[in-house]
């Protein structure tokens, strides 16, 4: 049942028009900055599971719940401050993620990847029931950490210092990662245990423990993100239901594989929700998917994507 | 029909001379039960408000009334609707196919019209307590179902109007859920406004489940407006106040909460400390409304207070049981006859009217402030009324009302 | 494996005891659930020609199963049409059209981006249905009152409805056989062999794909526009994206490239999750599903009807499976 009572788009848009001033549009822009910040981080740890592991994560979104509730419960029974959750809770679920690698997923890696996608599709309704029926739907509510609430003068606008922060870390942590995969020893090691195990085992390298490391700290990222989101958001066992599919998007319009492709995409497409959301609201979740349709229409490898990887 | 394989066809022209429907229910089997379906969300974003407690409050009703009406026994069916319109759909119509009598609850909005829509279908009875959607009583309304606790409009009405009332409260900015509901709601707060002499100057169509709402409430910041008014509903609330309160927004204009339930504030108390909302019943509000909640307390278990449409569907089962005496059978229709117009008070409902124009029950409804944790009584004692409004003004007037009714 | 036994002696036995199972099924369980039964397994059969056949995994079904739903009762409910054969062939020819111009588009792609592309297009319609409240009723859905007519036949009984339902899934059942035995669907199957090969033959692979996508889309849209109708309503459920996943799942329950198995699958499915949620189990019924699916896939990966009939016939030896890779996730036809 559509009322017209409220302003028409064309009416909103002009009142949007009438306050864009700059410092109005640079806000919204950090608080792209920080929607991309979280995308960016679940990005790249899906993007570092299918790029090397060749596997479809699916249950990316559930790790970032059960990062943000180990957070809730660490704080609730053991009085864990948000810091200290920062660093915990990516472990916890990577180990947890570990778990699952080596008891389940890695019977079917020599099958085709469509296989891993529909087992860790299996994996999110099993998750999220379970905390849902512990935690129930409503939500938990996780306390903003005192050192961060409030807000900080940035000279043409107030900003809330928690968003600050978050912008800060995650760009922080991507350039970690990626340094660390693209440019160091063992990074290499990685790649080149994921395109050809065969040999770099036969350097002496034990693949298999790698590809399990791989998998758990890419898990334990989408944790990381899921921390950083508790205070910020309501804590609740869906949480990473809506996003995990435009995390997908993200990937495949940044290019399968690609981690710098991630992390841009992720960071741009987070700016252009934020504006778009300024111009017309309603669309700003679909973006996300008419961009990828666009981009698989015009360059289908992704923007930063190279050679198609055939599945 | 030359596609028609020979077998296929006997089989579907055996089929349709076979005797096809269930039986007529004839008033006569005096000693089949009667049975309330309640639908009711078991597990999922409305189990606090409604779920468990329905439940039980709803059987306390069945008890408190003798067990038994007109010489049959009355039984409680409990469906999980799961927050799924079409599945719940089928489940109401096989539970009036196998003798429910009255649906009841459908805590959803999308959920109660799939349902009303089967109870009109089936001649048999509906009453929505949960629901909030006004349409239930305007373009969606039928014989067979009656809309209880509140709506849109009289959230609106009550919360807005209050508000709207101040001399710095002209100018408003809403958060709106792109859905039903939350159009329904701007169109309500809209009309509701106006006669103070306030107006919306913006409003966002939200796509709801957002959780980052940072966007819109810098925006409303930006655009000078007094008053925010967060016009949605369940975690999308829950987020915008977190959200309002980081931005600092709740210092700069007055915040108006549309929807709020009291087991939301249980959830999460310090995010709606000093919101202002309208509800339907406060379990405090008075002597009769506290002595039923203790009896529900009692039963509930766990020190949970109920909320007001937990006490509704137990009004509801009450009033019904009534009138199911009164007429002598469970016939919808007679039902109906008897109900509409017919004027009523219990615990839950003052002043309370069955309108015979769109089957809107009206009754007074309530203002209150949310009380912040450091200042309550006891627990759960979140609520201060600040005014009561009748009914009259609570709910859309009759001559407003979009129903068209046919009958 | 499974061609032969589709077309063959074995085929016709599954067949025939499906069919009685069909035909008893609204005395065996409630009318409109039992239309919901039917109306999942055609999906799913539509599913499995693009996945068990084609080789295409579509992880946006949802959008011709819904969208062609959404049609049918915005012209009964908004335009008034009365007439049964007309709603549901405007609603087909809405999947047609779409799955056409969604094909065009996805088919370029395989695998995880194939898979990904049509789950975008399908939340960008899940999207539109949201926007155009007016028509589609938003998150209320929308109810119609009557089901129509067929040729002055009144369907409102819910056992007739279900018989001409299940009449309808027959025949597109029976269409589905006749596509993957034909010539087409031997090209196909060449196709899922190895579609270098196909192409250095001559075959137009992108064509061919088109086809099946089209195909299976419109068969899906005939399953939901019967379901939208025969439930009398159409929501946005039907066009969420979590439905496209349970199509997924069900099919491979029962076990892709197997035709009868995605019925089968259907069947179980949706039975399980409709009487699950009804019992005390009632709030696990996603974590009972998921597990269950869980475990289908890290130890029964051929679906339900896959085991049997690999059970059955490679101990006879008929099979002669693909050796050299022998846990595809398709699995090839027979010589």
């Amino acid at each position: 049942m559509q009322y017209s009572a409220g302003p028409t788009f064309s009416e909103g848009l002009l009142l949007a028009q009438a306050s864009l001033t700059p410092s109005f549009l640079l806000e919204q822009v950090f608080n792209g900055l920080v929607r991309g910040g979280f995308y960016a981080l679940l990005a790249l740890g899906l993007s570092i599971i299918f790029g090397m592991l060749r596997i479809v994560n699916f249950a990316h979104g559930a790790m970032y719940m059960l990062g943000a509730f180990v957070a809730y419960e660490g704080a609730l029974q053991f009085h864990l401050p948000f810091f200290a959750a920062l660093i915990v809770a990516p472990i916890v679920v990577a180990a947890f993620g570990l778990l699952i690698e080596t008891l389940l997923l890695r019977r079917l890696y020599n099958l085709d990847p469509l296989y891993n996608l529909l087992f860790t599709f299996a994996l999110v309704l099993v998750i999220e029931d379970a905390m849902r029926l512990q935690f129930g739907a409503l939500g938990s509510p996780y306390e903003m950490p005192a050192l961060l609430s409030g807000q900080t003068n940035l000279g043409l606008f107030a900003y809330p210092t928690y968003q600050l922060f978050v912008i800060v870390v995650s760009i922080l942590v991507c350039l970690a990662v990626y340094l660390v995969v693209e440019r160091s020893p063992l990074g290499a090691r990685i790649r080149a245990a994921t395109e050809n195990p065969e040999l770099t085992r036969a350097f002496g390298i034990n693949t298999s423990r790698l590809v399990s490391g791989v998998f758990a700290f890419g898990v334990g990222l989408a944790a990381f993100a899921g921390v950083l989101n508790a205070p910020y958001t309501n804590v609740t066992p869906s949480m990473g239901d809506s996003i995990i599919i435009s995390t997908f998007a993200i990937v495949v319009i940044g290019g399968l594989g690609s981690l710098r492709g991630s992390i841009v995409t992720a960071f741009a497409l987070g700016v252009i929700q934020a504006l778009g959301a300024v111009f017309y609201p309603p669309i700003a979740n679909t973006l996300i998917f008419i961009v990828m349709v666009l981009v698989i229409l015009f360059k289908p490898s992704g923007l930063f994507g190279t050679t198609e990887r055939a599945a | 029909m030359k596609f028609f394989r020979p077998q296929m066809a006997l089989a579907v022209m055996a089929a349709m001379l076979l005797p096809i429907g269930a039986p007529v229910r004839t008033g006569a089997a005096d000693t089949t039960p009667v049975k309330i379906a309640l639908i009711t969300d078991m597990s999922g974003i409305y189990a606090s408000l409604s779920g468990e407690g329905a439940a039980v409050a709803t059987k306390m009703a069945v008890a408190d009334f003798g067990g038994k009406v007109l010489g049959r026994p009355i039984e409680v069916d409990v469906i999980d609707h799961r927050n799924d319109a079409q599945g719940s759909a089928v489940k109401a119509r096989e539970a009036l196919d196998n003798g429910a009598d009255l649906l009841l609850d459908m805590t959803n909005s999308g959920v109660a019209l799939a349902d009303a829509a089967v109870a009109k279908e089936k001649h048999k009875l509906a009453i929505v307590t949960g629901a909030a959607s006004s349409a239930l009583t305007g373009a969606n309304c039928n014989k067979y179902t009656y809309h209880y606790a509140y709506d849109t409009y009289a959230l609106a009405s009550s919360t807005g109007r209050n508000i709207a009332r101040q001399a710095d409260a002209k100018t408003w900015y809403g958060i709106v859920p792109n859905y039903a509901f939350g159009t329904q709601m701007l169109a309500d707060f809209t009309a509701a406004i106006k006669p103070e002499g306030a107006k919306f100057v913006h409003a966002d169509m939200i796509p709801p489940g957002s959780a980052d709402f940072s966007a819109f409430l810098l925006s409303a910041k930006n655009s000078g407006a007094q008053v925010l008014g967060v016009l949605n509903a369940g975690a999308d609330t829950v987020n915008t106040m977190k959200q309002v309160k980081q931005f600092g927004i709740d210092k700069q204009m007055k915040i108006a909460v549309g929807l709020l339930f009291l087991t939301d504030v249980d959830a999460l108390p310090d995010v709606f400390a000093g919101s202002r909302i309208t509800t339907s019943w406060y379990w405090n509000e008075d002597k009769a409304a506290r002595a039923w909640a203790d009896r529900f307390t009692k039963a509930r278990g766990q020190g949970l207070r109920p909320s007001d449409i937990q006490a509704s569907d137990y009004s509801a089962t009450i009033q019904w049981l009534n009138a199911v005496k009164a007429v002598g059978s469970t016939d919808a229709d007679k039902i109906v006859a008897y109900l509409d117009g017919r004027q009523f008070n219990d615990f839950y409902v003052h002043g309370g009217e069955w309108r015979a124009r769109d089957h809107r029950v009206t009754h007074d409804m309530y203002v209150v402030d949310v009380i912040p944790k450091e200042q309550i009584k006891e627990p759960h004692a979140w609520f201060k009324i600040v005014q009561t409004i009748a009914p009259g003004r609570a709910f859309r007037p009759e001559s407003q009302s979009t129903c068209k009714k046919d009958w | 494996m499974t061609l032969a036994v589709i077309a063959g002696r074995g085929g016709l036995f599954v067949g025939l005891a499906l069919l009685a199972i069909g035909l008893a099924l609204p005395y065996l369980v409630y009318p409109v659930f039992a239309i919901q039964l039917v109306c999942f397994a055609l999906v799913a059969v539509s599913f499995d020609l693009l996945l068990g056949f084609t080789g295409l995994l579509s992880f946006g079904h949802a959008m011709f199963f819904g969208g062609a739903g959404y049609v049918a009762t915005i012209l009964i409910a908004r335009v008034g049409w009365t007439s049964f054969p007309a709603a549901v062939a405007a609603a087909v020819l809405y999947a047609l059209v779409l799955s056409l111009a969604v094909g065009a588009v996805a088919v370029r792609r395989s695998g995880i981006y194939f898979a990904m592309v049509t789950l975008a297009i399908a939340q960008v319609q899940f999207f539109v249905a949201y926007e155009l409240a007016d028509l589609t009723g938003g998150e209320n859905g929308i109810q119609i009152v009557t089901r129509g007519s067929l040729f002055g036949f009144s369907l409102e009984n819910d056992r007739v409805f279900y018989y001409l339902a299940l009449l309808i899934t027959v025949l597109g059942v029976l269409f589905a056989i006749r596509v993957v035995s034909s010539p087409y669907g031997a090209v196909l199957a060449a196709m899922r062999e190895n579609e270098q090969r196909a192409r250095s033959i001559g075959y137009d692979t992108n064509r061919f794909k088109l086809g099946a996508f089209v195909m299976s889309g419109t068969l899906a849209g005939l399953a939901g526009a019967m379901f939208a109708i025969g439930n009398r309503l159409s929501g946005l459920d039907s066009v969420d994206w979590h439905l496209s996943g349970k199509i997924v799942m069900m099919t491979i329950l029962g076990g892709i490239g197997t035709i009868f198995g995605p019925i089968v699958g259907a069947g179980l499915f949706e039975s399980l999750e409709y009487y699950l949620s009804k019992g005390p189990l009632g709030d696990k019924t996603n974590f009972a599903m998921g597990l269950i699916f869980a475990a289908i896939i890290l130890i029964a990966r051929r679906g339900i009807v896959g085991e049997i009939l690999h059970r059955v016939f490679a101990s006879r030896r008929r099979l002669i499976e693909d050796e050299e890779n022998p846990d595809r996730l398709i699995v090839g036809p027979l010589g």
